[in-house]
């Protein structure tokens, strides 16, 4: 392969990883959205989910494959949407109005619960997740390997970016979502119900996280770690992109992976073990010249 | 105001931490840290060591039990619970000084963090345990490795290819379990010049001492051989989360071999996938512990000729493989993690660790049959004199006695054949 | 009850607990046992971490996720210095220089990135941080030859030449034998003297004229900067004490632990800092002392009972605490005495009473 061929291949590869980035990085932003604040748990509550969707659907596959996986799935994005609602309800309406380095910690902690509830239930193995193909399918365009599973990832998370860009923008729901997070006080005052929108917000990033965290568990299995290298991934993208645009944080994240890529390849001097720093210059120089982010909306900085 | 508030909160503080001190004062420091705890030794010769009795022996493992390397981490522990849980059941084991004893297990969880690892150290001496062994990492072990030797500690069959457990060093009671990282990257570069064509290989390799140590081994056996050449060395860390990058990198450089020194089960997978996905056919080399058919290849997807051969150095038979379930001690393995690992899903086969640490538990077990004495310096020399041990699951016999060797020793290159390992002395 | 707070309220009944305290503490390794010492040793020392992070963080408002990396930082600067030199013709000099250098040139290197990043705020600031350690562990393998890399350093059994002219191994932090010390009760009081020191600069620090503009600045910048508190200059400033903070901690953790390598610097650490000083209390002197105390105690008295379920306990004692202390550990006597007052119905309008309220509000503004 020339270097162009290997330039182009980079590139796609970035895009594939940079997805796995985004579909966390839109399920934070959605939190953030909601609530105004952002959830370290958010990984593991889609580990959690996929969990779920794999003890579920393991039932149904011995029939038929597509039927079991189809009903994880589904069973999964449910449980989890329950789930992050309790958790609003629960645990997180507690902290909501208090300090935000306790919001913070109380997520960590939140975190650090689940994955060990996770190992504790299912241990620490690695196990297959069943899925609708095999995940190490891959074809060719033009000298341009393609896994079916990134273009599958990829297609998913543009469509869940355009779905959460209507919801925000087009929907009552999502002004409303956007009013509470922004000012719960007056939101309530207008008549919009404050602790239901907190809860469906934070439903709906569960459900969406496990959407991220089932694509992933079905190429890399599944293990209650499996977000950990990922999260400050998507944490850098959500802040880049802007906080408040699902486009932004997509766009940032696809950015990063790629950008990553094609640095630890062609700077010898950064190399593969210190490419990581590329996205935390990128995120760096963006802030001070747009402290507000790519897409973001020009407001205060929360927290 | 504030300052009243710092006053009453001053005065909390005050009442708890003198609670906590007289309670801990009223412990008092009676007992000498070492020594004592003989148990009333009949014989009379030396004075036993702490954490041995006339009727038990207390052993510590301490090693990741929760986090990222949690699954091997618990396996290192369970294959000597399993182990131990049955010799106890039998009644014990006679020691070399005619008692019988048995052995309890204290596991400690060090998160794979140094400091939690140095701390559980220090917990073993409180507890009064006799040795530590078996624990994962090197990190882990090193930290505490030097506190070992100065309180005299046996710090042995560690599961890490460091080379300095196994250095005999002055003063140290410490011995590896698993062949050095070095020697298995050796094997491997070993049968690929037997080959005699030539070749090209791509290195990609762990920022440690693992994936360094593996390259560093292949580098050794390869030297001299003008035919094969290096033709680039890339590298990854530990905690990143796809190395796609360097496959798409090393793939570009024409490379007919890739040596894969890999230790994380995912990114493994991945990179595999990502092999075949590009098209690449290269002959591909494994460590031990990310070369299982069913925890690695099966995933990725790899048969017998989705590559020009799959080659991975091992020392120990594959739980997971068929024939292993059918001989009569994989059956005793199986029957036993089954009867006594309990509190996780672990079943014993999904890191190769389990029957690592089931090895270990044989090989402590010689050791314990002829150490004369109750004390840790007559068991490290009843653990370093063993030879000719046949273990139920390792290629060839166990052999302590080497200078700079841990104890299992027999490595051997094998070749993957779409459902497990054969065994091969040529690349190619 | 009231008779005993006010009892706390005179400023000699302080002293005079903070006597017995110090009492306390100095007679208790004499006679506790080895383990208890070496515990308490590792409670200083990340009380000392935890402390730094609060000075950043509790008291001026400014999320660091990345404080591992400067006691990470801190524990190489001492322990390499200590390594090459120690044994040597300067010997004990060596354990000097490694304490100045622990604390300067993670200072400096804080000053640095706080030039740079305190422009940042809130989560941007936080993000930033986070590369610290995240970097910080690839760049410390990169110079594996004087920091050991990921099978790190230790300065236990280092080679020395004794008056005999023989080559001896020693430890730098064994107890000399003209003390008459055990090495636990040595690097006990090694390190409880150079933490109770930390404690008290800060305590200084904070309530005077810098801690205030800290409070200010963490109220609200624009506030500040009208008083002509310049926010940025303020903020630098306690990074680079916290950083400063930081690396002494480091070298405390060299002292208690004789061991580093590339490992101690891990993202996950500096998580399990914020997570200690939030649970401990943000913005307390007290708070950072409880902090260290949960960071080294949940995970040891959890490995005691069921080491299976450390993280588990770990979630579970964080979201605790915060649910039923929002204000961390600290506030506890708080909690509890307001608890108290409720239970007797509030009738009595005495003094105490009156006051309270306006102390908790103080309070709450200034965390």
């Amino acid at each position: 392969m020339n270097s162009f061929g290997t330039f182009v291949q980079l590139v796609v590869d970035g895009l594939a990883q940079g997805s796995i980035y985004a579909a966390l990085a839109l399920a934070i932003v959605l939190v953030h959205q909601a609530t105004g604040l952002i959830n370290f748990a958010q990984g593991g509550m889609a580990v959690l989910g996929s969990y779920i969707g794999m003890t579920v659907g393991n039932l149904v596959v011995p029939v038929n494959l597509i039927l079991g996986v189809l009903v994880g799935v589904i069973v999964a994005v449910a449980a989890s949407f329950a789930i992050g609602a309790f958790i609003e309800r629960f645990v997180m309406r507690r902290f909501q109005g208090g300090e935000e380095d306790t919001k913070v910690v109380a997520t960590i902690g939140l975190l650090t619960l689940i994955t060990g509830a996770i190992g504790m239930i299912w241990g620490f193995n690695f196990i297959p997740y069943p899925f609708f193909f095999n995940t190490s399918t891959s074809f060719t365009v033009a000298g341009i390997a393609i896994s079916l599973w990134s273009l599958t990832t990829f297609l998913t998370i543009v469509a869940l970016m355009a779905v959460l860009q209507l919801l925000f923008t087009k929907t009552k729901m999502g002004l409303g979502l956007r009013a509470v997070a922004d000012n719960p006080g007056s939101s309530a005052l207008s008549g919009i119900r404050v602790g239901r929108m907190l809860m469906v917000g934070w439903g709906l990033a569960a459900a969406l996280g496990t959407i991220a965290g089932i694509l992933l568990a079905a190429k890399a299995q599944l293990n209650p770690g499996n977000f950990d290298a990922i999260l400050v991934y998507a944490l850098a993208a959500v802040i880049i992109g802007g906080l408040s645009s699902p486009i932004g944080a997509v766009v940032a994240a696809l950015g990063i992976a790629v950008l990553e890529n094609l640095a630890g390849t062609f700077l010898p001097w950064i190399g593969h073990d210190l490419k990581i720093a590329v996205p935390f210059v990128l995120l760096f120089v963006i802030l001070l010249l747009r402290p507000q982010g790519l897409f973001g909306r020009k407001s205060v900085v929360r927290v | 105001m504030i300052t009243t508030a710092t006053g009453r909160r001053m005065l909390a503080f005050a009442a708890s931490a003198g609670v906590v001190a007289l309670a801990i004062t009223g412990c008092g420091r009676a007992e000498p840290p070492a020594g004592g705890n003989g148990g009333g030794n009949g014989g009379g010769a030396a004075e036993a060591s702490p954490g041995i009795t006339d009727d038990t022996l207390t052993l510590g493992i301490t090693t990741p039990l929760t986090g990222a390397t949690a699954g091997p981490g618990n396996c290192t522990a369970d294959g000597a619970i399993a182990y131990f849980g049955v010799r106890n059941a039998e009644g014990g084991i006679e020691f070399g000084d005619g008692k019988t004893r048995t052995i309890e297990i204290k596991t400690y969880d060090d998160e794979y963090n140094p400091e939690k690892s140095v701390t559980n150290f220090q917990q073993m001496v409180s507890d009064e345990v006799f040795a530590g062994a078996l624990g994962l990492g090197t990190p882990t072990n090193r930290a505490w490795r030097d506190a070992a030797a100065e309180e005299g500690f046996p710090q042995v069959l560690v599961m890490t290819g460091d080379p300095v457990f196994s250095s005999r060093e002055d003063g140290y009671l410490d011995l590896g379990l698993v062949p050095s990282y070095q020697q298995e990257g050796g094997a491997f570069g070993e049968a690929l010049v037997a080959d005699g064509q030539p070749h090209k290989v791509a290195v990609l390799f762990q920022n440690d001492d693992y994936g360094k140590g593996y390259t560093q081994g292949f580098k050794d056996a390869i030297e001299g051989s003008d035919d094969i050449e290096i033709v680039k060395e890339l590298s990854y860390e530990p905690t990143a989360s796809s190395l796609e990058g360097q496959i798409t990198e090393l793939q570009a450089t024409g490379a007919d071999v890739l040596f894969h020194a890999v230790s994380v089960t995912p990114l493994a997978i991945a990179d595999l996938q990502k092999v075949a996905a590009l098209g690449w056919k290269p002959i591909l080399f494994l460590p031990s512990n990310t070369a299982s058919p069913g925890g690695i290849l099966t995933p990725a997807g790899v048969t017998a000729d989705t590559f020009t051969g799959v080659y991975a150095a091992g020392f120990a038979q594959a739980a997971a493989a068929p024939p292993f379930a059918e001989s009569e001690a994989g059956k005793a393995y199986f029957a036993a993690i089954e009867q006594y690992v309990t509190g996780h899903e672990q079943d014993g086969k999904a890191f190769p660790h389990c029957v690592w640490s089931w090895t270990g538990a044989q090989i402590l077990e010689e050791a314990f049959k002829n150490m004369e004495e109750p004390t840790r310096e007559s068991f490290y020399e009843a653990l370093t004199s063993i030879s000719g041990l046949e273990t139920d699951f390792t290629f060839g016999p166990i052999d302590t006695t080497v200078e700079g060797s841990p104890a299992v020793q027999v490595v051997e290159l094998q070749k993957f054949n779409g459902n497990g390992y054969a065994n091969v002395q040529v690349v190619g | 009850m009231n008779g005993l707070r006010n009892l706390v309220d005179r400023p000699w009944a302080r002293w005079a607990l903070g006597a017995v305290i110090a009492i306390i503490l100095l007679v208790l390794p004499l006679s506790a046992t080895e383990f208890t010492n070496q515990t308490i040793t590792r409670i200083a020392v990340f009380a000392v971490a935890v402390l730094g992070l609060n000075i950043v963080m509790g008291y001026t408002g400014q999320v660091s996720l990345g404080h591992i990396f400067f006691v990470g930082v801190g524990a190489y600067c001492a322990i390499i210095p200590i390594r090459a030199l120690w044994g040597g013709s300067i010997a004990e000099g060596a354990i000097v220089i490694g304490f100045a250098l622990a604390i300067i040139i993670p200072g400096i290197v804080g000053l640095i990135v706080a030039l740079a990043a305190v422009r940042l705020r809130g989560l941007a600031l936080a993000m930033i941080t986070i590369a610290l350690p995240i970097i910080g562990v690839p760049i410390a393998k990169r110079f594996s030859d004087i920091t050991g890399g990921n099978e790190g350093v230790s300065v236990r059994r280092l080679d020395y030449v004794a008056s005999d002219g023989q080559t001896y191994k020693g430890n730098p932090f064994s107890a000399p034998a003209w003390s008459g010390l055990a090495d636990d009760q040595w690097q006990y009081y090694l390190v409880m003297i150079i933490a109770a020191a930390l404690f008290g600069l800060a305590f200084f620090l904070v309530r005077g004229k810098y801690g205030r503009a800290f409070a200010i600045v963490k109220a609200n910048e624009s506030v500040a900067a009208s008083m002509g508190i310049s926010p940025y200059r303020y903020k630098v400033l306690a990074f680079t004490i916290a950083s400063m903070y930081g690396g002494a901690a480091g070298f405390l953790y060299i002292v208690a632990l004789q061991y580093t390598s590339s490992e101690t610097l891990s993202f996950g650490h500096s998580i399990e800092l914020v997570i200690a000083t939030i649970v401990g209390g943000a913005g307390s002197i007290v708070g950072s002392i409880l902090g260290g105390a949960v960071y080294v105690l949940v995970p040891q008295i959890t490995n005691a009972i069921s080491p299976e379920s450390t993280t588990v306990v770990q979630g579970i004692v964080i979201l605790l605490v915060l649910f039923l202390l929002p204000g961390g550990l600290a506030s506890l006597p708080r909690v509890l005495a307001r608890r108290f007052r409720r239970a007797r119905g509030g009738h009595n309008v005495d003094s105490s009473n009156s006051t309270e309220p306006a102390i908790e509000n103080t309070e709450n503004t200034k965390h």
